[in-house]
């Protein structure tokens, strides 16, 4: 190639400079104009839309409170504006280097505008997670219009000397746990704290093999633990009789619903994804074609064959049923994700392993799998979330009350005949929420990542 | 031992599939008769333990089909070497053709059928009446015939004869229904078709509520109806898809850009408390906005209240219930968004920023000639997607107005916050639909063609089909 340049060759890739054109340069504008006469008509109608409806007799009214938080925000940023001139200073007479006024500015703002962002964002949470220790139903409790406490006096806060684990106990109501059940709660407490206890000591910098290898074994312990008791707990446990004693049963239902499911999506979408990625045969393009639109179709479009499907098997009100419905949905984008990951893999360590006289079923097995712990785990924990948090096929197959998720049961305590239990409820919500939590910041890394880099490949 | 080994069956048995088309439809043909041939014979096998056990599942299909086809697949190798690269795709196949290829097939069935609680194919369990066989088991005497005038009637025949009609037959329990062919009426006594030869000593019988196929008529319909329904809820459902990805993509990008800055000190605080509303399952903080969003008692009317803000009927009023799904949609669907801006701009080379500080760039223009053009790229597909998901994103309607609040000239089952999976759930199984299990279907078939359309789109911009075919 070098040593025939040809006339025609185009040139090396260099930048030639362009002014952006009139429009392109605008376009920033624009869309912010656009989004202004949007906000301004939407302001304007919900404006009308509020003319003449009376002011709530349950809600404490602060006469012109926005303007007295206009100025607060104001006052704030006017002391900001002063703090960050003399930590610009004082930063510049200590480091002797030129620091803008406007960067110090600008990160003491982002935090005041961060701050306010998670306080809009979290404070919701804080209330029904203090909602869920107030007996007296205090998402629809009276504001205590006495109080000069101003927190107190709108409802923004329920009375902390009220508050009492009743709720919680409402949903223990009944429950019957043998010794031994409570024997593997305490190991996997125990394990779930270890692992708690080596995270903070790797946080701190000693990471080492033994490290590594001890984490694994609790990690081990702990799945034992909890797979052993959601599978043997059973409904003859909960002797309550109202349906909030069950609650914690539907906590039970929904794991082990949620892991089935996301043990069968492994099973069912690796040998598919490695076939896909490594096989080279006739067809291969059409099925991953199939497997890409059969993927656009959620399976609740589906729903009324669904239920007619179990209902005709003898399924339906079953966690088969439920699991099996589960399963056709789980399938075409887990094999996709699996494919990508496959992929990604040296073919060199594969071939290596045929010359020496593997099979290609030894191979995937004896090479590939290992290697995919990583992946293996996202597709489990994706699985499971997403099925711990499913709704409308769980509501239509499932109608006997021991067999309820999460999910329904909360619907329950909200949508009852005669009152609704909101206390019970943030009990419940919190509960019910935690080992999704718990999860979702424990594997973090492989979360955001899988599930970023499976958001790009979807 | 040291013999000269030979392949002896290559010839015959290549262990190369044929080339080409050739090769797809056989591989897809013998894919076919595998498991159509274990339905069948699962369906046969099933049949024969019903009449030996007749209190046996009607699942024992399931464990059927599944051991034949282990037992056909190492047989079938043997014959075509070549499919055992089809069987590394088999289980996944097998599980899609199940439960996910066989219910859109009946989904089709069904819109073009009167399928509903009434026609619903099963035997109608409210008019059962006493019933006794004669000896010779071929004639029926019916008590009486409960709701209708005569048997032709009770049994809905299109004949006076009613020769092909089905009656259903119990024990004394009422138990296990037994279907027979009718071949004639005369009276309250219905001769069968071929003598009765189940286990059961009839005591009972009833009428099969059977659906039958109406044509286009589910379409007519909602067509006919299109302004009170289909026109006002695909409106929503695609304002609502679109405005919740564009609402979100931009409280993403502004919190991603704001916490990318390296300056920030805390930002980790800031990311692990803002990631919460995305580690919640939606299903527990849907229902958790319901209470917070109370007129007289909720939170946020409370804090409005603070401001002196007049209480907002939230999920009262039609206006405003569309305004509460699209917060709470953002409220979910910020932290999201935030993380894919973050990690997008983590692959961003620094050298860039800096070239363009030197040249005398502003922080804003960085942002809008660097940032924001580099993290297109990656957010397309996202948004992309962000839209097809929301545009089925039945759970959050459901979960938190249940389509709700009713508005004016609409269907029972369309209401104003209504998206079109949920219209069509409605119908199916909410109260106000009546079980129209065939119009449910229809609606279905609609949206089908509606998300085909928008993933074609999607993946042609996402590059799936490159991928794919690589």
């Amino acid at each position: 190639m070098t040593t025939m340049p040809s006339q025609d060759a185009t040139p090396p890739e260099v930048y030639v400079h362009q002014e952006p054109g009139v429009l392109r340069k605008a376009l920033p504008w624009l869309i912010i104009a656009a989004a202004v006469v949007i906000v301004g008509v939407l302001a304007f109608y919900l404006n009308r839309n509020m003319q003449g409806r009376p002011k709530s007799f349950t809600i404490f009214f602060v006469e012109r409170g926005w303007v007295r938080f206009l100025l607060f925000l104001l006052a704030a940023s006017g002391v900001l504006a002063l703090t960050s001139l003399l930590g610009q200073r004082i930063g510049m007479a200590r480091t002797g280097r030129k620091i803008s006024y406007s960067a110090v500015l600008g990160v003491q703002l982002t935090h005041l505008f961060l701050m306010l962002v998670v306080l809009v964002a979290i404070y919701p949470l804080f209330y029904v997670l203090i909602a869920a220790f107030d007996p007296r139903n205090s998402l629809f409790a009276f504001p205590d219009f006495s109080n000069p406490n101003i927190l107190y006096k709108t409802g923004l806060l329920p009375r902390l000397e009220v508050l009492s684990y009743e709720n919680f106990q409402k949903l223990f109501e009944g429950v019957a746990i043998p010794l031994w059940q409570l024997v593997l709660a305490g190991i996997a407490g125990a394990a779930l704290t270890a692992l708690l206890i080596l995270a903070m000591i790797a946080r701190a910098g000693r990471e080492s093999e033994g490290l590594n290898q001890t984490r694994s074994w609790i990690m081990r312990v702990l799945i034992v633990a909890l797979v052993v008791l959601v599978f043997f707990m059973g409904p003859s446990q909960f002797g309550g009789s109202t349906n909030e004693s069950k609650f914690l049963l539907s906590v039970r239902n929904t794991l082990l619903v949620s892991g089935i499911t996301g043990f069968l999506a492994i099973l069912l979408s690796t040998t598919a994804g490695y076939a896909m990625a490594r096989l080279r045969f006739p067809g291969r393009f059409q099925t991953l074609l199939f497997f890409i639109f059969i993927q656009m179709f959620p399976v609740f479009l589906a729903l009324v064959a669904v239920y007619t499907l179990m209902v005709l098997l003898g399924l339906s009100n079953t966690f088969t049923g439920l699991i099996l419905a589960y399963s056709g949905g789980a399938i075409a984008f887990n094999t996709w994700i699996f494919k990508g990951y496959v992929e990604s893999l040296p073919e060199s360590l594969e071939e290596a392993a045929m010359v020496d006289g593997a099979t290609r079923w030894q191979t995937f097995i004896k090479v590939v799998i290992p290697l995919s712990g990583g992946i293996l785990v996202f597709i489990f924990l994706n699985q499971f979330i997403g099925t711990y948090a499913e709704f409308i096929l769980a509501n239509i197959l499932l109608t006997g009350v021991e067999k309820w998720t999460v999910g329904i049961m909360l619907l329950s305590f909200t949508q009852g005949q005669f009152s609704t239990k909101w206390g019970v409820f943030a009990a419940a919500a919190t509960l019910g929420a935690l080992p999704i939590v718990a999860l979702f910041y424990g594997f973090q890394g492989y979360f955001v990542g899988g599930t970023v880099s499976g958001g790009v490949k979807e | 031992m040291t013999a000269i080994p030979h392949p002896p069956h290559s010839t015959v048995r290549s262990t190369v599939p044929p080339e080409g088309t050739r090769g797809v439809l056989l591989a897809v043909l013998i894919l076919a008769m595998m498991l159509g041939g274990a339905t069948l014979l699962g369906w046969l096998l099933s049949g024969l333990t019903a009449r030996i056990y007749p209190e046996a599942p009607p699942y024992m299909i399931l464990v059927y089909v599944l051991g034949i086809l282990l037992v056909m697949m190492p047989v079938v190798s043997r014959l075509f070497p070549w499919i055992v690269n089809w069987y590394y795709l088999f289980p996944a196949l097998v599980f899609l053709a199940a439960f996910t290829v066989l219910p859109i097939i009946l989904t089709v069935n069904y819109a073009f059928t009167n399928y509903n609680a009434v026609n619903s194919g099963n035997p109608d369990s409210s008019l059962r009446t006493t019933a006794t066989i004669s000896a010779d088991k071929r004639v029926i005497t019916l008590a009486e015939t409960p709701q209708s005038q005569n048997v032709q009637e009770y049994l809905r025949c299109d004949t006076p004869g009613c020769a092909g009609a089905t009656l259903v037959l119990f024990d004394d329990q009422a138990s296990v229904p037994y279907r027979a062919k009718v071949a004639s009426v005369s009276g309250l006594q219905v001769t069968l078709a071929a003598p009765f030869t189940g286990p059961i000593e009839v005591a009972r019988a009833t009428r099969l509520n059977s659906y039958t196929y109406v044509g286009l008529e589910n379409f007519r319909e909602i067509f006919g109806k299109a302004s009170r329904a289909l026109v006002p809820v695909f409106i929503w459902t695609v304002v609502f898809a679109f405005s919740t990805v564009i609402i979100n993509a931009l409280a993403g990008l502004i919190l991603g850009i704001l916490l990318y800055n390296k300056n920030l000190k805390g930002r980790n605080i800031y990311r692990t408390l803002l990631f919460l509303p995305w580690a919640i399952p939606a299903v527990i903080s849907v229902q958790m906005w319901v209470a917070l969003f109370n007129q007289q008692f909720g939170i946020v009317n409370k804090g409005l209240g603070l401001l002196g803000l007049a209480a907002v009927p939230w999920l009262g009023d039609p206006l405003w219930a569309k305004i509460s799904v699209l917060f709470v949609n953002l409220w979910l669907g910020f932290p999201y968004m935030m993380t894919a801006t973050i990690s997008a701009l983590s692959t961003i080379n620094d050298d860039l920023y800096e070239a363009a500080s030197i040249d005398g760039a502003s922080r804003w223009q960085q942002i809008v000639n660097i940032t924001l053009p580099l993290l297109r790229n990656s957010f397309t597909p996202i948004l992309l997607s962000g839209f097809a998901f929301n545009f089925n994103n039945f759970g959050i309607i459901y979960l938190l107005t249940q389509g709700g609040p009713d508005q004016q000239g609409r269907e029972a089952t369309a209401r104003s916050t209504d998206i079109l999976l949920s219209w069509g759930y409605n119908t199916a199984f909410a109260s106000s639909g009546g079980q129209n299990f065939a119009l449910a279907s229809a609606i279905a078939l609609i949206i089908f063609f509606l998300t085909l359309a928008i993933s074609l789109v999607n993946f042609k911009a996402a590059g799936v089909f490159e991928e794919a075919r690589k």
